[in-house]
């Protein structure tokens, strides 16, 4: 085998590599629909519907700040304290966390980028926007949020945007 | 549309630095080390220029505050090969830092050298120090950043106008420099607004503006009855 042929080889072999590798990465982060596992299973539909709750009950400064808040375990406990008030054994997950006092370690799944500027009180309160354009039916939800119903991409931003006649500025969002 | 316009009052400023300091503090604009500084990578977005007259024991000293000249016709938006900095309809010229490749084709065109260059990824004081705006991003190595006009501010009052169905009132978006000044020398607002102050001051007989002859346009206004600046 002369020189060439084994350089030839050595770059096929490598090119390979690296397309299988790149082939791996995009099957298993399609956008940004990873998935994130919570500490418990809380299943919305079951908020929404039995329990007849809306959004802010919990969700505190939507209509208010820009950030929309998780929910404390405070804000939990205001129904659930001590006896249990379905028959689901996630909320017995749950109880021994209000029993330790100790706050759920829940994870952000929708998360802009530290260069976007994002307000829920601007989308809600003056964009009169429903919580499901962005977040998907939430009601119908049985599990906890583990991936992001619309992609939070710029382009989902512009689109939205653009339908709606609203600013394109780059500096209406990006600071 | 608006025009945000500065006006800079030269007879008053005692160059004491406080705008300086608010911006940095506003616009979370690194600090670098005393080495760096050497080596010319001092980084304002409100720079005070210092020069002196005379011969001693005459000595003049006299001090301008520089922010960005927010250019009715910038000559950086026209060199930015990727469109990070371009001029939006209020007339402030924006740099947007994710989208800058770190060319510096912008800092070589803006006559006035306002903008400045992060050479390093900042480094903050750590811990319960840290005290960041949080309306303004932190900047990472390789990018080109300036003054804003503190834009964030603007945003917030827009929004906060237009829920009341009301304009903007004048005086109601100040940039931090302007709110710091302890001379009230700096004056900011729509000189398109014949009622503002900004309009009036832009008026007067002191008003010049830097280089006017390159018909850049800036928007920042100097006022001072001295001759030569």
């Amino acid at each position: 085998m002369n020189i060439a042929t084994k350089k030839f080889l050595i770059v096929v072999v490598f090119s390979i590599v690296i397309l299988t590798a790149g082939v791996i990465y995009f099957a298993f982060s399609s956008y940004n629909r990873y998935r994130v596992l919570q500490p418990l299973e809380y299943s919305h539909k079951a908020h929404v519907e039995s329990a007849g709750m809306k959004c802010t009950d919990c969700h505190f400064y939507v209509d208010k700040m820009a950030s929309a808040s998780i929910p404390s375990l405070e804000v939990c406990q205001t129904c659930h304290n001590d006896e249990p008030v379905s028959t689901s054994p996630e909320e017995v997950k749950l109880l021994s966390y209000v029993k330790e006092g100790k706050e759920i370690p829940w994870r952000q799944v929708y998360e802009v980028p530290d260069h976007v500027y994002f307000s829920h009180r601007r989308h809600v309160i003056d964009g009169e926007l429903d919580c499901s354009e962005c977040h998907g039916n939430m009601a119908e939800l049985t599990k906890s949020v583990s991936y992001q119903a619309i992609p939070m991409t710029m382009k989902n931003c512009l689109d939205c945007h653009k339908q709606r006649k609203v600013t394109t500025d780059c500096l209406a969002c990006h600071r | 549309m608006p025009k945000w316009a500065m006006v800079i009052d030269l007879d008053k400023c005692t160059g004491c630095g406080a705008c300086q300091a608010a911006c940095k503090m506003e616009n979370n604009v690194a600090i670098v080390s005393p080495d760096e500084a050497q080596q010319g990578r001092v980084m304002f977005w409100m720079d005070m220029i210092v020069t002196y007259e005379g011969s001693y024991p005459n000595v003049h000293e006299k001090r301008m505050p520089k922010p960005c000249f927010h250019c009715e016709n910038p000559p950086c938006t026209k060199v930015c090969p990727v469109g990070a900095t371009y001029r939006n309809e209020d007339g402030l010229v924006g740099q947007i830092y994710h989208r800058c490749i770190g060319c510096r084709y912008c800092m070589v065109a803006c006559p006035f050298t306002v903008k400045v260059f992060n050479w390093k990824a900042p480094k903050w004081l750590d811990g319960k120090l840290e005290c960041f705006n949080p309306d303004v991003s932190r900047r990472m190595a390789g990018v080109v950043e300036k003054c804003s006009f503190c834009a964030h501010r603007l945003m917030n009052i827009k929004e906060e106008a237009d829920r009341e169905d009301r304009p903007i009132r004048d005086g109601e978006y100040v940039p931090a420099c302007a709110e710091s000044c302890p001379a009230d020398a700096i004056y900011f607002g729509d000189v398109e607004n014949k009622q503002s102050v900004v309009y009036k001051l832009s008026r007067s007989y002191r008003a010049f503006r830097v280089m006017e002859d390159l018909g850049v346009e800036p928007n920042v206004y100097y006022l001072s009855k001295r001759v030569s600046w």
